[in-house]
């Protein structure tokens, strides 16, 4: 389990005011922070220099690899193992395998996506500390960890409060 | 990235079609009506059978591009607002759809086998009931007529709401629309039952209607997709028709490409599993006299290429790549429909050449031209839609 890290998040009442903070933090050097919002804002990936994921890559890959999985599966049972004569037709009668392809691809990519999902987010995350309760609510943050570039307690601050932030506090972090 | 941070300044200009671009229509016109009158009068057995096709072709364009515009008016989409209008310039075809229907029933005797007394007697099954001339002919009719009923309706409080910017007439467009998703499911379904299916009225699938719709549309998002790149580049419009909507309908395009392949794979499976006579016949026109290389067509270019080529993200944000992938689409769907009529012609063996350019020709140029005028009559983006705001915003994370 990951352990917490120390660091400064700021609160924000305004959608507007974290997104322009989040960019403004970005600008400032800062490359660990993270943005927590009740709800996903538009922009916000941008705004926090957040790359594309790799989850749509290893969605494809694990179809593909489900896809063979399948034809390898009929092809075993249905050919080599336990040949059966159905109604005449081959034995490798390719328009019979494919529904079983399909779905195959479908799970694999499926079920891979969600596990590429919890490793991208770090899931899952037993009895994280709170931050603010309001965060799922009505309120956004900006949080900074200490273990980041160029970290000084005072200047996170004093940036978070010239950023528009409401409340700056010393909290922890996954 | 990027078009987010950097909003393009909006602009709107009067659409107006260049001189070339009518002279071409006008010539397409001119060398379709010429195939058509001499088709008549010389060759009737050939040219009915191209007409049928590129009617068709266009009919089906021109209704799924309106249930476009219904199904986003039903779900109250937003990101579409500032694009509809070119889906709905699609409906401006309505008119000439009812016209070019009622003249194909000049031709039914060299089409359909319940279009001559003898054989129409030999339908059995109540199929001389359901396929009665007549009862074909008020289908038709009732399709056409309500079609055309809707889009003055749906259309023409989109197109009122430019001037009154009266919001309820959205919400009256919500119900309205629901009702032409109704409309059209039902009497589209009849509408190639009736045109395309009883060319072998023997042989029945009841996917039929969901497999025309299913190309259809794929083809209508092929069509949009074209649009949308040349709007987005033209002089006529700045700001209103961004990338993001372009990625939004490439990413149709794509959804429907699988769900074509989806909907003419269960069609095939379980005609190929049952292998019933009755049923297979069908499938074994289209495997004889050198239909094999074009049934694999489809599969491939209408499906395989497509998905493949749609699925990473880039693809669907560069003009060239989706606009290329759209032109194949669209061609594919000319071969669809050539597929579905043609091998019960000619005993069978296919057949191509002026006559099908020709009557291609006359449709395209009717349907561009009834399309463009409504362009150059209208504005081409919604103006004062309520839900204008979020089109312009319209951004897709990844």
């Amino acid at each position: 389990m990951a352990k917490a890290i120390g660091g400064i998040a700021g609160i924000f009442l305004k959608e507007a005011t974290v997104l322009k903070a989040a960019a403004r933090v970005r600008e400032s050097g800062f490359v660990k922070f993270d943005a927590i919002t009740p709800y996903p804002v538009h922009g916000m990936e941008e705004a926090c220099g957040i790359k594309r994921s790799t989850i749509p890559y290893v969605a494809f890959a694990a179809g593909c690899t489900g896809l063979m999985a399948a034809l390898a599966l009929v092809w075993y049972t249905s050919v080599v193992d336990w040949p059966l004569n159905i109604g005449g037709k081959p034995m490798f009668s390719l328009p019979a395998f494919i529904p079983i392809m399909f779905e195959l691809t479908v799970l694999f990519a499926a079920l891979s996506s969600v596990v590429a999902l919890f490793v991208h987010a770090g899931m899952p995350k037993v009895d994280p500390p709170v931050i603010d309760k309001d965060l799922t609510c009505h309120k956004f943050a900006i949080f900074i960890p200490e273990n980041d570039v160029g970290y000084n307690a005072d200047r996170v601050e004093k940036l978070l409060r010239e950023l528009g932030a409401d409340e700056v506090k010393k909290v922890a972090e996954y | 990235m990027g078009t987010h941070s950097s909003h393009q300044e909006l602009k709107l200009n009067k659409f107006e079609l260049s001189s070339t671009l009518k002279g071409i229509l006008g010539a397409a016109l001119l060398i379709g009506l010429a195939t058509f009158i001499f088709g008549f009068v010389k060759n009737p057995d050939r040219m009915w059978p191209a007409y049928l096709t590129a009617f068709f072709y266009f009919a089906s364009i021109a209704s799924t591009g309106m249930f476009f515009v219904a199904f986003n008016h039903a779900a109250n989409a937003g990101w579409s607002a500032s694009i509809r209008r070119f889906a709905e310039a699609m409906s401006a075809f309505f008119p000439y759809m009812l016209g070019g229907g009622l003249l194909l029933f000049v031709g039914i005797k060299y089409l359909y086998a319940w279009g001559v007394p003898e054989t129409y007697h030999t339908l059995t099954g109540g199929k001389q009931t359901y396929l009665a001339p007549g009862f074909v002919l008020a289908r038709m009719i009732i399709f056409g007529l309500g079609s055309i009923f809707f889009a003055k309706k749906i259309v023409g409080n989109s197109l009122k709401q430019d001037t009154t910017g009266d919001h309820q007439l959205t919400k009256n467009n919500l119900s309205l629309s629901v009702g032409y998703i109704a409309f059209f499911a039902i009497f589209f379904s009849l509408f190639s039952i009736d045109l395309l299916m009883s060319l072998l009225p023997t042989w029945y699938s009841t996917i039929y209607g969901v497999y025309c719709f299913a190309a259809g549309l794929q083809a209508t998002f092929a069509f949009l997709s074209i649009v949308i790149v040349v709007m987005k580049n033209s002089k006529w419009i700045s700001g209103y028709v961004t990338e993001e909507h372009q990625h939004d309908v490439g990413k149709y395009l794509k959804g429907f490409s699988v769900f074509w392949a989806y909907i003419a794979f269960s069609q095939f499976m379980l005609i190929w599993y049952a292998n019933i006579p009755e049923e297979t016949e069908f499938y074994i026109m289209r495997s004889l006299n050198g239909w094999m290389p074009v049934s694999f067509a489809l599969l491939i270019f209408r499906f395989i290429v497509p998905f493949l080529v749609l699925l990473p993200r880039g693809s669907k944000r560069t003009d060239s790549i989706l606009v290329g992938i759209s032109a194949l689409v669209l061609v594919m769907h000319y071969v669809d429909i050539y597929w579905l009529v043609y091998p019960n012609f000619f005993d069978g063996i296919p057949q191509f050449g002026l006559w099908e350019v020709g009557m291609f020709l006359f449709f395209a140029a009717i349907f561009l031209g009834s399309m463009f005028q409504f362009m150059s009559k209208n504005n081409l983006v919604a103006i004062k839609d309520p839900r204008l705001h979020e089109a312009l915003k319209h951004h897709v994370t990844y």
